[in-house]
Formats: structure tokens, sequence, C-alpha cells
């Protein structure tokens, strides 16, 4: 697992991590992901799938094993250079200061000296918010607010995008556009996605299932590989199973 | 919903208009207060006054209402605290204590430079003690600043408020001038050093604008756009500590500045700090300075603190605006 794939975009090698002595959070992780790919990390909660994502945008450090982006040891990158090839979005958002969406939007800038192919304005568009760039962000409901981060993210341009639960307090409408946008950035600029999510329903919709547990990587592979009754049960200690119907729907039966 | 409609010419144009106000309020101070003076006639007296009470003065209100106002924006935004102000961190407290120690104990060892000498002393020394307890984990943190700042702050207070109720000389009255903000005492001799330690923190603070907005956002987002949200933290508590140490030591503490001129400056022209830092130093500067001018005018020949009449003119300006417009976050 040492030798880096050139298509590999991100890897974890036998990757161990703890906060001080306590007992390790992650365990051996190991699993790549290739350029284009979109993939959803899925576990309970608890269960590590924050800390992996901020071990892979190099806010928290490996204590063991390794974290390389491009093949190339995570920690060797400048801070700049590291945020035009990786964006990070985290789960909680707290905003005091009131900005207005263009300028919260337009941070998304800051990694250039030049301006990059995306605009504020496209990026606006995009999570749809067109003609409320000058509103403020400290007035927007938590849904709204959450697109404007999103949008910040896109604006940043990587080509590796993490995002931990993106599609919390957005409604049903949002949460499918939003899928549907990743999706098209993946197509038109070959974009990468690791989601975090707890959302078994939306599981389906990506390329390749991480299941975490307590740390550790129970299984991955292609939603239907991963999605099984056993290691659903394992995972999340409840006795569910995906089922399929004639017309080609998948549904939860528990 | 609010909206704020600026466009970036419309930015532009405010800035400008800021500018001018400023120069124009700066200049203005220099010839009106207890005796008017005509720029056009000046008597030899005149010049003498212009040249060696008002002039130094102005610049000093000027330099310390900059300090303050741009320390605020600085400090809202590194605790991510819309109530932040320069002096929730203790730095004042501590200036304060050493500075009115030094002014009851008649303490005189460098003439003149004894007690901006103490009060930056003393405000540079709690600016370390409070950095040490806010630091965990390779890095300051928000919340531990400030509690270390206000635990720190109610201490030494308590202790000023106990060498003062023991004091009964002619210091006791200096001190409690000194405490309000005195600018009576403004002389050329030390503004060239005052000026450096501010000119430095705010060059440092415009120059990290950037990041420190991004520090707004959580240490998560900040990293992801490419700072270091640690080092950055660091750098802007530095800047913060140089120019409100340098503010005290210039004329003693004034209140409300650093706190409320932040958000009258994001009400007028936004929350990015590349604007808004400047904004809030130039609105800090005009402010001390027209207080400045009405404290020594209203009651002359006798003069009132400048740190109250901020507090008079501001105070109501700030509720104004809490009241007509949803834009302060607090």
């Amino acid at each position: 697992m040492s030798s880096a794939s050139n298509s590999n975009i991100l890897e974890f090698d036998d990757v161990d991590f703890s906060y001080g002595a306590d007992t390790l959070l992650i365990r051996e992780i190991c699993f790549s992901i290739e350029s284009s790919e979109f993939i959803g990390l899925l576990g309970a909660n608890g269960s590590g799938k924050s800390t992996i994502l901020k071990l892979a945008s190099g806010i928290l450090q490996a204590h063991r094993g390794g974290v390389r982006l491009w093949g190339r040891d995570l920690c060797e990158y400048k801070n700049r250079d590291r945020a035009k090839l990786l964006s990070y979005l985290p789960q909680m958002l707290e905003m005091s200061i009131p900005f207005t969406i263009r300028e919260f939007v337009s941070m998304g800038l800051y990694p250039y000296e030049t301006l990059p192919e995306l605009t504020v304005d496209d990026a606006i568009e995009m999570v749809g918010l067109t003609g409320n760039s000058e509103s403020l962000i400290t007035n927007l409901s938590g849904g709204e607010r959450r697109r404007v981060y999103i949008a910040m993210t896109l604006l940043q341009g990587a080509g590796l995008v993490l995002l931990d639960e993106p599609l919390a307090n957005l409604d049903i409408k949002y949460q499918i556009e939003l899928l549907r946008l990743l999706k098209e950035l993946r197509k038109e600029r070959a974009m990468t996605t690791l989601m975090a999510l707890h959302d078994i329903n939306i599981a389906f919709q990506f390329d390749r299932i991480i299941l975490i547990k307590e740390g550790r990587v129970l299984g991955t592979g292609t939603p239907e590989e991963v999605l099984t009754r056993e290691l659903l049960k394992e995972a999340f200690d409840v006795e569910i199973e995906f089922k399929t119907e004639d017309t080609g729907g998948v549904y939860i039966r528990y | 919903m609010i909206k704020r409609k600026d466009t970036h010419v419309e930015i532009g144009g405010k800035l400008f208009l800021i500018i001018g106000i400023s120069v124009t309020i700066f200049i203005s101070a220099l010839f009106v207060g207890p005796k008017l003076i005509s720029p056009l006639s000046m008597s030899s007296t005149e010049k003498q006054i212009l040249l060696s009470i008002r002039l130094p003065r102005v610049f000093i209100s000027v330099l310390m209402g900059m300090a303050l106002g741009a320390s605020g924006a600085v400090l809202q935004g590194i605790l991510r605290n819309p109530l932040a102000d320069p002096y929730i961190l203790g730095i004042s407290s501590g200036a304060a204590l050493s500075a009115a120690a030094g002014i009851i104990a008649g303490i005189t060892f460098i003439g003149i430079f004894t007690i901006p000498v103490l009060a930056f002393t003393g405000a540079l020394i709690t600016g370390v003690f409070v950095g040490a307890m806010g630091w965990k984990r390779g890095g300051f943190w928000p919340d531990r600043l400030l509690l270390a700042g206000v635990g720190l702050g109610f201490l030494f207070s308590a202790l000023l408020m106990l060498i003062m109720s023991v004091s009964s000389n002619e210091g006791l009255k200096r001190a409690t001038l000194w405490i309000f903000g005195d600018l009576s005492l403004a002389d050329w001799t030390i503004i060239p050093y005052g000026f450096a330690f501010i000119a430095i923190g705010l060059g440092i603070s415009m120059f990290r604008a950037k990041a420190l907005n991004s520090l707004m956002l959580g240490d998560d987002l900040s990293h992801s756009l490419g700072f270091s949200p640690k080092r950055e933290r660091f750098i802007l508590f530095v800047s913060v500590g140089l120019m409100t140490a340098a503010s005290v030591s210039l004329g003693g503490l004034i209140g409300f500045i650093g706190l409320l001129i932040p958000h009258i400056g994001r009400f007028i022209i936004g929350s990015d700090s590349r604007i808004l830092v400047p904004v809030s130093a130039l609105g800090g500067g005009i402010l001390l300075c027209i207080a400045d001018l009405i404290g020594k005018s209203i009651v002359s020949p006798m003069e009132l603190p400048a740190g109250i009449i901020t507090a008079i003119i501001g105070a109501p300006y700030f509720l104004y605006l809490l009241r007509r417009k949803d834009v302060l976050s607090i």
C-alpha cells in the first residue's frame, strides 16, 4: 500500500490517531481514492467519520501511518498549495460576524493570486442564492447558511472536496440539488468528493461507500456490496436491509 | 431580509469619504478649541500653541483612537466574539495598575517617560501572561484567552482600587484622570515611540487581514483556505498587544472605541477586514479627536477626560444603530 498509484488522489496508509494519550479513535485505516470518484463515508454517530476527514484535510496529523495527497505526504505541502488541491467543509458552522453572502463566498479565492475559472457569482448561482448576494449571512436560515458555505468551498476550486455532513439542515430539494451539482462537477471538472454521512437513505447515490465503525474500516465497495444486512447490523447495531423494487427503486426495510 | 447593497465603487466612495472626513477633522482640531485660531493670521503665541500643544495632542488622540479602533476589529475577529474589545484581555487593567501605582508613589525615574513606560510595561507583561494562560496544544484558544483576560482584569482592577483607596495625596487625582484617558500631558517626546508601535501593529493587522477574515470562519475553515490558524492568531494577538499597550501608555484608558467602532464600521462599510480594519482605525481616530476637542473646550479652562466623552457620544449612537438596524451581530 505504500506505492502510490498515479490516479490515487488521496491515500490513507495504516493510519492511527488519538487525542493525547486517550484510546485510539482511528485504527489502522487504509483506503485510497481515485480522481473523479464520488465517495460516501458512512458510519454511526461517533464512529470517526469527522476525524478521518480532518486527517485527510491535514487539520489533524496521524500518529502512525501516512496520509498522502497525489502521492506526496500531506504534511509536505505548503498551506496555500494544499488549499488549491483540497478543500474541507466542517460539520459545525458558526458565524456571528455579519458578512454578506458575497463577502463570505469570495473568501474561497484566498488561496489564489490570480482569479480562477469560477467567479463568485457562478458559485452563488450554483447553490441557488442568486439575487441574495448582498444579504447578511447572520440573517439566513441554517440551510441557507450551509449553502453559502458550500458555495465558498466550490469557489475554492480544489480537485478534492471533503464534506462533513453537508446535507444536514438542507431541505430535500437542496439535498438532491447538491448531490446533482457535485456529480456534475465530477463530470465537468473531474472533481473528487469524499462526503461523511450518517443517512443511509442517500448512500446509493455514491460510486463507493467506505463503512466505518469505531475508527476502523468495516467495508468498502459499491453501495450494493457494502450495504448488506450483516454489515449494517455491525455498523449501526440495528436490523435493517435494503430492498430493490421492480421499478429499480431502493427502500429501507426494518 | 437585511441586505447591504454595496458595490466596489460604493465601498471605494465611502472609503474616500471617510478618509476625507478624517483629514478634515484632524486639521480642524488644530484650529478649534477653547481658543479659536485662524490659520490665515496667526500670532507667534498662537503658532507656539499650535505646534507645542495642539499638534502633539491631536497626534496622540488620533494615534490612540486608531490603535483602539483597529485593535477592536482584530480582536473581535481572532476571538470570534463581537463583544470583545482591546481591554477585555486585561491589558488595560495591567497598564492602569502599573501606571497608577507609579503616579501615586511619585515615581519619576525617567522623567516624562516614566508613566508611559510603566503603562507600556504593565500592558505588555499582562499581555504575555494572558497569552501564556490562553496557550494550549501549540496555539491560542479564544475562550481561554478571554477567560484569562477577564479573570486577570478583575484581579488588577481590585488591586488598583486597593491602592487608590489607601492613597490621599495629589497623585490620586492625577491617577484618576489618567485612568479615564488624560491627553492634557501630550508631548512630542513620546509620540515617535507610540507611533512606531501602533504603526507596526496596524501594519501587521492590515497585512494579515485575509487571515483575520478566515479566522472568523473557524480554525478548520481557515486551515482549509490555506492559513495556519494558530500562527495567524498569534501574530494578530501580538499586533493587538502592541497597539493597545502603546495606546494606553500614550494617554491612559479610553473606553468604548475598541468595542463599538468596529460595529459601526461594519454597518458603514461591511465586515471584510481588509477594509474594516483601516476604517475602524480612522473611525477611532475621528471619535477620539472629537471627544478630546469637546472635553477640553466644553468647560474650559477645566478639562473632561476624553474617555468619558467617547462613551457619552458613542453609546447613544450605538444604541440608535442597534434600534434602527438589524446589522449588528450582538
